[in-house]
């Protein structure tokens, strides 16, 4: 059996009208983690897990969902999913929408009942339960929908935007119970252009835009990489020592040394170079490259190539 | 199973949350309990168990007509008028809004990420849409049976029939706008198309029903009319030749439409009562309005007219017409990206 919950070896969309949603997408998501996929409005981040669950039709996809080929609906039982905006019936309260979902994934009855109070204490809302959905704000929409995505308990479950116009205090409840799904052993693949949430909850993450990724790996990883160190002194700075930073290719601002290191073993030549020179240290800090730093950066960098690509000036 | 269940049951419920749907209901009981108000009186007939009372001596308390003519108000005037149009229309004003609304993005994906075959979920959807009209029909014919039950002594379950045969006329308009909300996900394009093709199909089906009286009904009867004049005037029966040639021409494309006007009134041959010996028997309410006689050139001609379209061509060809718009219809939906 394969290590990775979905493992894409190409994925591939073009629209009727020319569009190229997905440009050859290639990625693994491992068994258990907690999947990010980031980009701007419009990369290709719905079309990819709509391509994933059979609601696309992929113009060419090779790859595995749990085992079997994607496009096999009978994956769609262990799968669970929250779209981006979704719109349950109206005339539904909030335990029907679940139970609506239970149905369609051919649960029974009685499974469903024992799951939908579970759940519905899991997502707070126990007590609206009752109430029909359209009386209900987007946060509670949305953690009702959270509760239909987990209703067949899923292995893997994705989640469109899953905070999207959801208040703060609702977002740090998403966020504990997306981390709680890997505690209870799920595969969570997430799409968000709320990258510092992302950044919270994901162990893998990947960066889509123009339908192409242009940078995946764990988060841990891309945010080491170019990580930096600060120290903050206090006093004067010998020149000698000051010369020696430049060479180090270290910035100094005021009473701040800026240096680039993967690890703390890096900064020890400048520390005990500091205390040498009986240079007061003040702070030493591990600063890493944000998610939004590297995502930043790593789609610049790819608009840049694109317009090289085409012959203009970057 | 289960899948069938919550998509029907969401149908239901659907159906249940809508305004239209409880009026229709209302309406519908409404009209079954005038309809078993009406009672005889040495008199004649009352309306509104007693309230109002008609001298109508034919049909006075305990004959025979008066039996038939309360089997009659139900066969050609309730089922004719009521189940076979206004019901009908109120039920596509209800129900067209279905699968647009099911299309929209944010709805369909739910469903589509379920695994649950596309042509699955669109027949049960549809299937879902069809009980708006079982559920009303089915009872309106509870309370019209029991009324016919306690009024005519007559138990008849045949009276059920009307549940698949209006739900059956249903379908066919229904179809149209099923096809029409899919190709474009909006409510209004598929009630108007649904409504103008229920339209196209009735001019169709009048036309045919005039033509067939012409050409073959009157010259039965030894009557023409004289189309300058627009009189009836006695004609030998071959002198009709040209008007069965425009007949045949109307009828081959009448053929590939479906028959939802032949369809209701194809339930007078399903719903039979027992037989009575009574001056009304074999005759239609309109002609005993019309103070016409049962004579029997007339009663013959008019037998042959009722009975000139066979099973095949009233449910056959309106069944092949129903499955090729749903097999569009069910092709659009599978094929499209959401």
């Amino acid at each position: 059996m394969s290590d990775f919950a979905v493992d894409i070896e190409t994925l591939r969309k073009r629209y009727s009208n020319g569009v190229e949603a997905l440009a050859g997408v290639s990625l693994q998501v491992p068994y258990g983690s907690i999947f990010g996929l980031i980009g701007p409005n419009g990369a290709g981040k719905s079309t990819m897990v709509k391509s994933l669950l059979s609601i696309l039709r992929p113009t060419e996809c090779r790859g595995t969902m749990l085992g079997e080929k994607i496009g096999n609906k009978s994956i769609l039982a262990k799968v669970g999913y929250l779209p981006e905006h979704a719109s349950f019936p109206a005339y539904l309260t909030g335990r029907q929408v679940i139970e609506y979902a239970a149905g369609l994934a051919n649960l029974s009855r009685a499974a469903c009942r024992s799951r939908c109070d579970m759940l519905l204490e899991k997502v707070g809302m126990t007590e609206a339960a009752g109430r029909n959905i359209r009386t209900y704000s987007k946060g509670m929409k949305q953690r009702i929908g959270l509760a239909q995505a987990l209703i067949n308990d899923p292995v893997v479950v994705f989640l469109d935007e899953p905070t999207d116009g959801v208040d703060p205090e609702g977002r740090i409840d998403f966020k504990n119970m997306i981390s709680s799904m890997r505690g209870d052993g799920r595969t969570v693949f997430v799409n968000s252009h709320l990258l510092a949430e992302v950044e919270q909850v994901a162990d893998r993450v990947a960066i889509l835009t123009k339908g192409r990724i242009i940078k995946q790996g764990l988060v841990e990883d891309l945010t080491r990489r170019d990580a930096r160190y600060e120290v903050k002194f206090h006093g004067q700075m010998p020149v000698a020592l000051l010369e020696w930073c430049h060479q180090q290719q270290m910035k100094i601002e005021g009473d701040r040394i800026t240096c680039r290191a993967d690890g703390p073993l890096q900064i020890q030549p400048l520390i005990d170079r500091l205390r040498a020179a009986l240079v007061v240290i003040r702070e030493i800090k591990e600063e890493r490259f944000s998610l939004e730093e590297l995502f930043l950066q790593a789609v610049t960098q790819s608009r840049e190539e694109s317009v090289m690509a085409k012959g203009g000036k970057p | 199973m289960i899948q069938a269940y919550t998509i029907l049951l969401d149908s239901l419920r659907m159906l249940r949350s809508s305004k239209l749907f409880w009026v229709s209901m209302w309406i519908s009981l409404l009209v079954a309990i005038v309809y078993a108000s009406v009672g005889f009186t040495q008199t004649g007939m009352s309306v509104g168990f007693g309230l109002w009372d008609f001298d109508v001596p034919v049909i006075r308390e305990g004959s025979p007509e008066s039996e038939a003519f309360y089997l009659l108000l139900f066969t050609d005037v309730i089922v004719r008028f009521w189940l076979g149009w206004f019901s009908l229309v109120l039920a596509i004003i209800s129900t067209c809004s279905i699968f647009p609304q099911f299309l929209q993005t944010g709805s369909i994906e739910l469903a589509l990420s379920k695994p649950l075959s596309r042509l699955r979920l669109f027949l049960l959807k549809y299937l879902g849409g069809l009980l708006f009209v079982a559920v009303q029909t089915g009872l309106f014919c509870l309370v019209a049976f029991v009324a016919i039950g306690i009024r005519v002594s007559e138990w008849n379950v045949s009276i059920f029939w009307a549940v698949p045969v209006i739900t059956f006329a249903f379908s066919l308009i229904y179809c149209v706008g099923v096809f029409i909300g899919v190709a474009t996900r909006s409510t209004v394009f598929a009630l108007l198309g649904a409504l103008l093709f229920w339209a196209v199909t009735l001019v169709a089906q009048w036309t045919e029903d005039f033509v067939y009286k012409m050409a073959y009904v009157l010259p039965e009867v030894g009557l023409s009319v004289n189309m300058q004049t627009g009189e009836f005037q006695e004609t030998p029966e071959d002198a009709s030749s040209g008007m069965k040639k425009t007949y045949q021409r109307i009828q081959s494309v009448t053929k590939v439409l479906p028959k939802t006007r032949e369809c209701t009134i194809s339930l007078k041959r399903l719903i039979r009562f027992q037989e009575r010996d009574s001056m009304l028997a074999g005759v239609d309410l309109g002609s005993v309005f019309a103070g016409g006689d049962a004579d029997p050139v007339v009663k013959e001609a008019m037998q042959k007219y009722e009975l000139r379209h066979s099973w095949f061509t009233i449910i056959g060809t309106s069944l092949i017409f129903e499955i090729l718009v749903l097999a569009l219809a069910a092709r659009i939906m599978i094929r499209r990206d959401y």
